[in-house]
């Protein structure tokens, strides 16, 4: 019988980036109405497109109800109570990193994500957000050089307005669902990704949430617009400081790939997941989809969930173009009280379309981790395919892992496989490397690092060893 | 949706029995099941009002066994027929539930029925009158093999309801067969409790005719070192709903599925099963097939409940179907809920055609199209019809579905 005690010590690791930035603020008040969206609008010098597209979202949003479905226990969040724009203050026009607050800068290098010119990460060019607003983006020349368009979607909405307009909500509709009609409304800041026809991007695109501020929601908005022949990579991490009071943090990402190109998008996602009690913590709730538009596109999800106190997230793949692939590739580590509901919809329209789902679900502590997926064959897509894997592991009697996955088939010539199992840390291969000279926790680790192995390795480089570390930390505990 | 309005409109008759009137209290607050709940969002609701667009008939008609009796020991019975039964042998006895026992064990069910769930059982139970329900108690061993029949007559719905007891250290083969007649709907609902060390291999075939409705509810409850295999088949009904709820209320028991639902023309049935283990050490190999032809829709839906006592669980589903036509439709949706960590469980689910390999070797070697897509299903069908007891040899089932095909 394995230690429980021994293996709950392993899992037990406190937040490291739960620290506040003591910076100036700008916030507006409190609450949510039409008034506060003109002012957001205004805020950011936007067109009126952009203004009525919020307007209507909010008007669907008031109409809408908040799912229940996911049967998620939390408090019921007042939204009048959270203020829906927060930025640092400075000054007016930045035209270089050394105008940043130093403040700022300071924070991002204790995330890890330097921006300053001589500690640049090599090779990633990063767009920094913190709390409602993006306060910097590296690397920005050189990408340019290729005609790839970085930038955080406020500027876009200034500089390449007709972008926006042409593509903004046309695969996420404001009427999509209440998180994401709350978003179109409130949405303050994101990045923006447009890569040219026939332009592999030069390096890895990166964006990093930061919310400082506890009471203020973040709701981003990324647009990811890959032309023919294009391929990029773009990365996402997130971390919030640590606060008693529940955050609540609604994104909108939005994919769009034309014939040939393709879009990978990894996310390592580590808000503040609340104290042991559940107390505090990020309400996650998330819409992400890609829109395989163009024939032979590819978009490729990948994620490593281990924060946030509740997760409700699907990254999904609309199928549309001929011969097109979608991949979802997900860890989800939940420890303590944190509630996990994630998974993905693959929706195979075009013929010949493709797609695979490797989910892995790590429960410990008193969570509760779910894979929920829809994968949907219609009566269009001849010759598709589905591969569902999703395992789930079990670390202690308290927790508990679900599967939900939902297939629907309307055309003969199509296969889907799905499997799922569900087991704990394999006492023999534990003993095994006990007796080998491994340490308990470090034999834990590595079975985790194991069972996660086939996720691991579809995400880049440089998220691979932030993912493996974060996981080994999580799990490491004392030893970490 | 006559029955529906009698539901809420009637005042209860004071003739009914106990039962049936604390069933049409329940139904009376929520006449209909909530149609965007996941059990019912996926039902035709054409189908379904069709379903209830029948005249409630408390006596059948006389019916046409589908097949001769196997041999002479077979013990045949009749829902609504035979309600007088009283066998006792030297080693067995099979005998009617008494009115007092058979109204505390529904009772104690009902108590636990929720709306939506047990929609289907609640609209039996308010149904079905005093003759359309029979109780048995089986003792002892070496049985006989056991066969009982339920029927709905043209143009009327029938509720019947079935109750088991099976005693201690008993062991029984025992196949229900569920007719539906042209236009016809028939509520079945089976109880059935299996004590301590008994064993049973239960079949369920249901056959319709042409337009005929189904809804057929399976409750079971197994203590412990109880053994229950069910082998079941759905097919040629206009619209079938097969609810299968078992629960291992003390775990460290068995639990075996098998069961197939044929879809064709715009034929609807689905499969809902719930399989909850209240205890450690439960065991369930389950697998269910289905095959869509036509403008069918097959449907199935199958949870598997592992609570923290149920430590060391072993339980395993697997949903195969075959998507035979463009028009046609599957959906399937196992699920996992776990929250016992030294459990294995582990589900699957496949969408496909015909193996198109298979049928190419098999036509390399001079054999039709038609022959090898025929020995194809024959093998897809032949796994669950061994599994359902008695009819494998005397009811040749698997030419009865191969020659429709």
């Amino acid at each position: 019988m394995v230690n429980e005690n021994l293996v709950k010590n392993v899992v037990k690791e406190p937040y490291k980036y739960g620290f506040i930035t003591d910076i100036e603020t700008e916030k507006i008040e409190k609450g949510l109405n039409e008034d506060i969206i003109k002012l957001i609008s205004q805020k950011k010098e936007e067109p009126k497109f952009l203004l009525d597209f919020r307007l209507k979202a909010f008007k669907k949003w008031q109409k809408m109800k908040e799912p229940d479905w996911a049967a998620l226990g939390y408090k019921k969040i007042d939204y009048q109570d959270i203020i829906y724009y927060s930025a640092p203050k400075q000054k007016e026009k930045i035209s270089s990193l050394d105008e940043v607050d130093p403040k700022l800068l300071e924070t991002f290098d204790k995330l890890g994500i330097p921006l300053t010119e001589q500690k640049k990460l090599t090779n990633v060019a990063v767009d920094a957000v913190f709390d409602s607003v993006s306060i910097a983006t590296t690397f920005r020349e050189e990408l340019a050089e290729h005609g790839v368009i970085f930038c955080s979607i406020s500027e876009a909405v200034k500089n390449h307005a007709d972008l926006i307009e042409k593509y903004l909500g046309t695969v996420v509709p404001a009427s999509d669902n209440y998180f994401a009609a709350l978003n179109s409304a409130v949405f303050s800041d994101g990045s923006f990704v447009y890569i040219p026809k026939g332009v592999t991007c030069p390096m890895d695109l990166s964006s990093y949430f930061r919310i400082n501020s506890g009471d203020s929601g973040q709701f981003e908005r990324t647009l990811i617009i890959a032309e023919e022949s294009s391929s990029v990579s773009y990365l996402e991490g997130c971390t919030a400081p640590m606060f008693d009071t529940n955050t609540l943090h609604a994104a909108v990402v939005e994919l769009i790939a034309l014939d040939d190109a393709s879009i990978k998008y990894s996310t390592v996602q580590n808000w503040y997941a609340g104290d042991e009690e559940g107390i505090g913590g990020i309400f996650n709730f998330v819409t992400k989809r890609g829109k395989c538009l163009g024939k032979r596109s590819k978009i490729s999800w990948s994620q490593v969930e281990t924060g946030s106190a509740i997760t409700w997230k699907y990254p999904s793949c609309l199928l549309l173009g001929e011969e097109s692939v979608g991949e979802f590739y997900s860890v989800a580590l939940t420890n303590n009280l944190q509630q996990a509901d994630t998974g993905t919809k693959m929706i195979h329209i075009g013929p010949k379309t493709k797609s695979t789902i490797v989910s892995k679900g790590i429960s410990a502590g008193n969570s509760k981790n779910s894979y929920r997926g829809l994968v949907k064959i219609g009566t269009k897509a001849t010759g598709s395919r589905n591969y569902s894997q999703c395992d789930s592991m079990l670390i202690g009697d308290q927790a508990s892992a679900n599967t939900f996955p939902y297939i629907k088939s309307q055309q003969p010539n199509s296969e889907i496989e799905h499997e799922a199992s569900t087991c704990r840390i394999s006492e023999d291969q534990l003993f095994y490397l006990q007796s080998r000279g491994i340490e308990f926790e470090e034999a834990v680790s590595m079975m985790v690092s194991g069972f996660c192995r086939d996720v691991f390795n579809q995400l880049p480089m440089e998220f691979a060893a932030e993912a493996d570390k974060l996981l080994a930390l999580k799990l490491e505990g004392s030893v970490g | 949706m006559e029955i529906i309005e009698k539901i809420k409109t009637n005042k209860i008759d004071e003739n009914l029995t106990e039962i049936q009137k604390i069933c049409l209290h329940k139904l009376q607050s929520s006449p209909l099941p909530n149609p965007k709940s996941e059990l019912w969002r996926l039902s035709n609701k054409s189908k379904f009002s069709n379903f209830l667009d029948y005249s409630v008939n408390e006596k059948d008609s006389k019916f046409d066994i589908p097949y001769p009796k196997n041999s002479k020991s077979t013990i045949r019975l009749i829902i609504g027929e035979n309600c007088e039964t009283k066998l006792i042998e030297r080693n067995y006895s099979i005998q009617q539930l008494s009115e007092d026992e058979l109204q505390k064990y529904i009772k104690e069910q009902i108590y636990f029925f929720k709306e939506n769930e047990n929609w289907s059982d609640l609209l039996n139970l308010s149904l079905s009158c005093k003759n359309n329900i029979l109780g048995l108690k089986i003792n002892g061993s070496k049985i006989p093999p056991i066969e009982i029949f339920s029927h709905a007559s043209s143009n009327s719905l029938n509720a019947k309801t079935l109750v088991i007891f099976l005693e201690k250290n008993c062991d029984v083969e025992l196949l229900q067969v569920n007719l539906g007649k042209e236009n016809s709907s028939l509520s079945q609902s089976t109880f059935f409790c299996l004590k301590e060390n008994s064993s049973v291999n239960h079949g369920v075939v249901s056959y319709g005719e042409n337009r005929s409705n189904l809804l057929n509810s399976l409750n079971v409850i197994q203590q412990k070192n109880s053994e229950y295999n069910l082998g079941s088949l759905h097919f040629k009904f206009n619209y079938a709903r097969f609810e299968i709820s078992i629960m291992q209320s003390e775990g460290n028991a068995k639990t075996n599925i098998k069961g197939m639902q044929i879809t064709k023309k715009d034929e609807q049935i689905s499969t809902y099963t719930k399989i909850e283990f209240n205890g450690p050490n439960g065991f369930l190999d389950q697998i269910n097939k289905s095959l869509a032809d036509d403008e069918s829709h097959a449907i199935f839906e199958g949870s598997i409940i592992v609570p923290k006592i149920a430590q060391r669980t072993d339980a395993s589903q697997l949903s195969r179907n075959l998507l035979l036509s463009k028009l046609a439709q599957i959906d399937t949706k196992p699920q996992l809920e776990i929250i016992a960590d030294d459990v294995k469980c582990k589900h699957g689910a496949t969408i496909s055609q015909l193996n198109e390999e298979e049928l190419f070797y098999m036509r390399t070697r001079g054999i039709t199209l038609t022959e090898a897509s025929k020995l194809q299903l024959s093998s897809y069908f032949q796994e669950i019809i061994s599994f359902i007891p008695i009819s494998k040899d005397k009811w040749d089932l698997l030419d009865k579905l191969l020659n429709e095909n």
